[in-house]
């Protein structure tokens, strides 16, 4: 582990403070029963809401409750692709140690979620399009943020040197970042079959209050679990890495002796 | 310049050129990646009688006629996007959003005789939702109409009380 | 139960079942590591 004195004074240096991995787990094995019961309690509240307690739509009747799955996926497909390329960058530029072990556990959680994404829409689509899949200008490029969240986690494990790997990684995750833009900006850019954004102000949402809400119960649940998944598994990877250098120790310990 | 910010700006730079070649070639192919022509776009340039396209635009107000023929469900109506129309011929089961209002894209080839002769119909939902009273307490109101266009900005209606009715 | 409801009963079955999953391999994985990395630092202490 880097933590170097000399790094105090650099812009990340109180990001460096995370990076030593024992105060990491100290202070995320805190975080973490919080996270994990609030995401439980605000998805208890959340999925009866958006599955019973709302009302239908007008037009769309009873199939509208896809959204309150299909629309948090989305925006975690899309906001968790945006940390992995900020985790990337830290990467890349200040080498936090921290930084590609994030980025690395994170894929595949985030090629989990687009892929949720897309079969909520394709199953929304069915009755409400006549289709399941179209090539639009929205479907097709979120469909591209799966394969390059899937590239992702495929390239990191494909090295030897993990280091290595961590380093491609990083570049493919920055440069599929230019996707971001156009998924969020498709269906205003061109037109597609995909509806255009319905929150695109906070004060004047195109959704009834009463399909509003339930949607925000569900998405801030979906990210906060989105989070705890992300922050166990990153723990699990800190301590495997701490157990891989124990074990060389304890080997190379074992050859000097013998 | 410490190595840090050296690979700073090393990845603004690489930044900075990948998104304006990215915009360039979404630029270049901006008329591929459209998913349809409306009425307009094929006014103005019709493709060939044997191409098939995707039509899209709303379905114009009392221009639907359904009618059975050799046994098949055949539905003709007009799709608009405001400045010009395109009649639609559509033997097949209709989405079960299709209405007049609504928005369609149509899959087809224009025949010799100006009507678009389609394969498939797709209906196209907008943004807004609500639920069945709101919309109801809308259009007993006279506030809006669906088949005559889009419902009205919902700041208008988003804290409209079902049960309790509007205006 | 309408073709309406299936889509919707599936949807949430695919997302529920998907964050169990992926919660349920996570936390094994920690428990794993947290059970081997206690018997290597005791032992490393001894």
């Amino acid at each position: 582990m880097s933590n170097a004195p000399s790094l105090a004074a650099r812009p990340a240096a109180s990001l460096h403070r995370f990076a030593n991995p024992g105060r990491f787990l100290r202070l995320s094995g805190r975080l973490l029963p919080w996270l994990a019961a609030s995401a439980g309690l605000v998805l208890a509240v959340g999925l009866p809401w958006a599955l019973w307690f709302s009302p239908p739509d007008w037009q769309q009747g009873e199939t509208v409750r896809i959204m309150y799955l299909h629309v948090p996926m989305a925006w975690l497909a899309m906001g968790g692709y945006a940390g992995l390329a900020v985790a990337s960058a830290m990467a890349l530029v200040w080498r936090h140690p921290l930084a590609d072990l994030a980025a690395r556990e994170l894929s595949p959680v985030g090629a989990a979620v687009t892929a949720l994404c897309l079969a909520t829409g394709s199953l929304w689509g069915k009755p409400m399009w006549g289709t399941w899949w179209v090539w639009d200008a929205r479907l097709t490029s979120v469909l591209v943020l799966f394969f390059l969240w899937l590239g992702h986690a495929a390239l990191v494990r494909a090295f030897d040197d993990p280091e290595r790997g961590a380093r491609m990684g990083a570049i493919l995750a920055l440069v599929g970042a230019l996707n971001l833009p156009v998924v969020k900006f498709s269906v205003e850019w061109w037109n597609t079959l995909h509806q255009p954004a319905s929150l695109t102000r906070v004060n004047a949402p195109a959704l009834h209050v009463d399909i509003l809400y339930p949607l925000l119960t569900c998405a801030v649940g979906f990210t906060l679990a989105f989070a705890a998944v992300v922050l166990l598994r990153v723990r699990a990877a800190v301590m495997e890495r701490r157990i891989r250098a124990l074990q060389m120790a304890a080997a190379r310990r074992a050859e000097t002796d013998g | 310049m410490t190595r840090k910010r050296k690979r700073l700006y090393l990845l603004l730079l690489c930044g900075l050129g990948l998104g304006s070649a990215t915009a360039l070639v979404l630029t270049a192919f901006q008329d591929n990646l459209v998913f349809f022509r409306s009425p307009s776009d094929v006014m103005r340039e019709a493709p060939g009688p044997q191409r098939a396209f995707r039509l899209g635009g709303l379905v114009e107000a009392g221009s639907l006629t359904r009618s059975t023929e050799a046994g098949r469900p055949l539905a003709r109506f007009v799709v608009t996007d405001g400045a010009a129309k395109v009649p639609v011929a559509f033997g097949g089961v209709l989405p079960d959003l299709f209405r007049e209002g609504q928005g369609v894209v149509t899959l087809g080839k224009l025949g010799p005789d100006g009507v678009f002769q389609a394969s498939e119909v797709l209906a196209r939902h907008d943004e807004t939702y609500m639920p069945p009273d709101v919309a109801d307490a809308l259009k007993r109101s006279g506030h809006w109409n669906p088949s005559q266009g889009a419902a009205p900005p919902a700041s208008s209606w988003n804290t409209l009380q079902p049960g309790r009715g509007g205006g | 139960m309408s073709l309406h409801w299936w889509h919707v009963a599936i949807s949430y079955a695919l997302v529920l079942g998907g964050f169990a999953a992926l919660t349920g391999t996570a936390a094994l994985r920690h428990a794993q590591a947290r059970r081997v990395l206690a018997r290597l630092e005791t032992r490393k202490r001894a």
